[in-house]
């Protein structure tokens, strides 16, 4: 076997000493210098990553290494050392990609489909201590996303829609569907559009009292957050919204926190409900509002004459907004209302007097100037 | 091969070198390959990565003619990190729900979360470099690292309240307080390291910086407060109705009054600031590495640096060089695109090619942007800080014992990448 020898240098792992060597390499590798000799087994050799060319070589056991900056020896050193690189080995590659797919694929699938089956299992457990400055911290989070839209309190249309409230929801809080008596308030703002928020509060924005016809279909968009709220809808949502962007956000790696809370806000003002949510949401408004003497279908009515006059607003969002779904919606009112007509009363007497209704609409009066909150939010959650 | 040059000499000099090779062959392969297992990994392979790098520049760091050594592994890392999360979650859980439980709180419960986590982050820091220097290994002997992590956060968060109070001035005071703690806690086997670092060692840069980028701002906005008796209208800057955009522009309504001199004076110091302390930073961050390198020593052994400042602005020059050709390049083959995108009648087809070339020159801006800054700052500022420091009394640092301590465990790091402090790779010791 051919004989290779170099210089190197030898660290015996327990001083920082250099201590300069030659090295030779025959089917054992001899380490010789001053006052030192080794004899290592070539199967004992080990070898760290260094640059060329210098090369590093440690045994197995123990701390002692050489450093050498010799390629063809080197070379000849890489050529009779079978486990030269065993301690270096990068395996199992594959398996870590493999491993961290599923991982990732098992959060995503937990977040877009565990996370809204729990949250619907813990949303009914939720005290209402608990709930009630929810509510009250989601609303301010809402409102300052709406551009913070002044509140319209004028007296005596406060007075029927506390009437109204007061009747669509008569004989439900005591059964205990409608757990408190919702707070119902009405905001300024240019998009027609309502919403249920945890704690029972119910904001109405101003456009949608403008776009409503007479009582019945106000009465309706009432009724149908009513139902929302009935069915715990909004605390469901916002456990889900945090719930997903909690995990989304552990598998990206920013725990910050930060973007969980936003993500909230947004969520619980921008994505609907799911279509049963809503079907039930509705369902419960026909039922409420025939109860108190008005008309369930006129909901449908409302319902379709938002989505047509925001098919027509301009703009990339547009296609966001109309849904063939309520189409669909309008059908079932419809449907639903006939079928549930109560026979003793009259439908179309309507659920307000005409007195009480131009009462209602002027819950909003003009401002002077211009109104703030001119931006809308895009948000469709009737 | 002329082997008798590279290998140290029987009587070694008194002065020892620090030698790295600018050219890095093979790094760009390790950022390739990082970025894109990162990318099907959902990040996780991101400690693999981390690991990767590290032990590319840790061995081709080379001191005295011996490469330093880095022994860490991704798994480690990765471990640390899934228990620092179930640490961190718990946590998080108790901060967020804190803010609904006591109404009271939830306004604050923000400014808490941060302090929490400020504090948590020192601490991460100081067991992070902990884990870094049990895994460094020279001369065959390993370097390690004691003392509290709680002590650190501790005096961090102390001296970050004195340098607000101060308005700034306490900075310098404070690094040199904090480097003194980090390298006097710093081993080298069983050898002690020892800073002198001080803040007056580094307050003339600072204070050029501060001069410069800080304090116009800071007065400025002072003289604002004080205009406005210390209580600023919250209308004083409203969106601008002409444009409906989300532009601010200051209220009308305060024209003509003290206020709006004092808040265009803001402005002017700001725009004039902002821009000059960025500047200024490479020249801070130079100046700030040399005087700490200088005051560094184990036993009679010293370091010695001459890092210039231009050393620091000539990475960041040609980083944004690179970025600028690199952005035209993208927008040429952007604009070869552009003919697909005007097509009257897409059919699927050309919709799927579209689909895959925008995503496919994401993921190519992603990537470029990735390996350029690896290769131009990390690499040459690395580059720089190591071939500008010495050993001074070389041969003092052959008394170094290894140690026996057992080696600090990953899961002093995976807070710190839990809580997102502390890159990969940090330049300085």
């Amino acid at each position: 076997m051919e004989t290779h020898s170099t210089t190197g240098t030898f660290f015996d792992g327990v001083t920082a000493r250099p201590r300069p060597v030659t090295l030779r390499l025959t089917f054992r590798l001899e380490i010789l210098g001053e006052d030192l000799r080794r004899d290592w087994s070539l199967l004992d050799l080990r070898v760290a990553e260094t640059a060329p060319p210098l090369m590093r070589v440690l045994h197995a056991e123990g701390q002692e290494s050489i450093e050498f900056a010799d390629v063809a020896f080197g070379e000849a050193l890489k050529a009779r050392c079978p486990d030269l690189h065993r301690s270096e080995r990068q395996g199992g590659l594959t398996r870590l990609v493999l491993w961290s797919v599923a991982a990732g694929m098992t959060v995503v699938l937990a977040a877009l489909y565990g996370v809204p089956a729990a949250s619907g299992l813990l949303a009914p457990l939720v005290p209402g201590a608990l709930e009630a400055p929810l509510g009250r911290s989601v609303e301010t989070q809402i409102v300052a996303l709406l551009g913070d839209p002044p509140l319209c309190n004028e007296a005596p249309a406060r007075a029927v829609l506390d009437r109204l409230t007061a009747r669509l929801t008569e004989g439900m809080t005591k059964d205990g569907a409608l757990p408190p008596v919702p707070q119902v308030s009405v905001r300024r703002h240019a998009v027609a559009n309502a919403m249920a928020l945890p704690g029972a509060r119910v904001i109405l924005l101003s456009d949608i009292v403008a776009k409503a016809r007479n009582g019945d279909e106000l009465a309706g968009i009432l009724a149908h957050e009513f139902g929302h709220v009935a069915a715990r809808d909004p605390i469901r949502a916002v456990i889900t919204a945090g719930g997903t962007s909690f995990l989304l956000s552990l598998v990206l790696g920013d725990l910050t926190g930060s973007t969980v809370l936003v993500t909230i806000g947004q969520a619980a003002i921008s994505a609907g409900y799911s279509r049963d949510a809503e079907r039930a949401a509705d369902a419960f408004a026909v039922a409420a509002v025939q109860r108190a003497g008005g008309d369930g279908a006129a909901l449908a009515a409302i319902l379709e004459r938002i989505t047509e006059t925001e098919d027509e607003k301009p703009g990339a969002t547009s296609f966001l907004r109309s849904h063939p779904f309520t189409a669909e919606r309008a059908a079932r009112i419809r449907a639903l209302a006939r079928t549930g007509q109560v026979s003793d009363r009259p439908s179309g007497a309507g659920i307000l007097s005409e007195a009480e209704w131009q009462s209602l609409r002027g819950i909003c009066p003009e401002p002077e100037g211009k109104g703030v909150g001119k931006k809308g939010a895009p948000s469709e959650k009737l | 091969m002329n082997q008798f040059e590279t290998v140290p000499q029987p009587a070694p000099s008194r002065i020892g070198i620090i030698e790295f090779e600018r050219r890095a062959r093979g790094l760009t392969g390790i950022v390739v390959k990082g970025f894109l297992l990162s990318l099907v990994t959902f990040s996780i392979y991101r400690f693999w990565y981390i690991s990767n790098l590290r032990r590319f520049f840790w061995s081709r760091t080379i001191v005295a003619g011996s490469p330093a050594e880095y022994l860490g592994t991704g798994k480690e890392l990765f471990l640390g990190f899934v228990v620092a999360l179930a640490v961190l979650v718990p946590v998080y859980l108790v901060l967020f729900l804190l803010g609904f439980a006591i109404p009271t709180l939830a306004p604050f419960a923000a400014p808490i979360s941060f302090l929490f986590l400020f504090v948590l982050g020192q601490y991460a820091l100081f067991r992070g470099r902990r884990y870094r220097a049990s895994r460094t290994r020279w001369r065959g002997i390993r370097l390690g690292q004691d003392g509290s992590g709680f002590a650190y956060a501790g005096r961090a968060s102390l001296w970050w309240i004195a340098t607000i109070l101060t308005l700034g001035l306490a900075f310098p005071f404070m690094r040199a307080a904090l480097e003194r703690f980090r390298i006097d806690h710093t081993l080298v086997g069983q050898s002690r390291m020892h800073s002198t670092a001080t803040g007056r060692s580094i307050l003339l840069p600072w204070l050029m910086f501060y001069f410069v980028g800080l304090l116009p701002i800071l007065a400025s906005l002072l003289a604002l407060l004080a205009a406005s008796g210390f209580d600023l209208p919250s209308d004083l800057l409203i969106q601008d109705p002409a444009t409906e955009k989300s532009k601010l522009i200051f209220n009308p309504a305060y024209a003509g009054t003290s206020l709006s001199l004092y808040g265009t004076i803001v402005v002017v110091a700001a725009s004039v600031s902002i821009p000059l302390a960025l500047i200024l930073i490479p020249y801070y961050r130079a100046r700030e590495i040399r005087a700490f390198l200088n005051a560094t020593n184990l036993g009679a052994a010293r370091l010695t640096s001459a890092l210039r400042a231009r050393q620091f602005y000539w990475p960041y020059f040609l980083y944004i060089l690179a970025l600028l050709g690199f952005l035209i390049a993208l927008g040429i083959v952007f604009a070869l695109l552009l003919p697909l995108l005007a097509e009257e009648k897409p059919t699927v087809a050309t919709q799927a090619t579209l689909l895959a070339a925008t995503i496919l020159l994401y993921l190519t801006t992603l990537l470029g942007f990735a390996v350029i800054y690896v290769r131009l700052v990390t690499l040459r500022l690395w580059h720089a800080v190591a071939t500008t420091t010495r050993i001074e009394n070389l041969p003092a640092l052959e008394a170094v014992l290894a140690s026996s301590r057992p080696p600090a465990s990953g899961l002093n790091e995976g807070l710190a990448d839990a809580l997102d402090v502390g890159g990969a790779i940090e330049i300085g010791f």
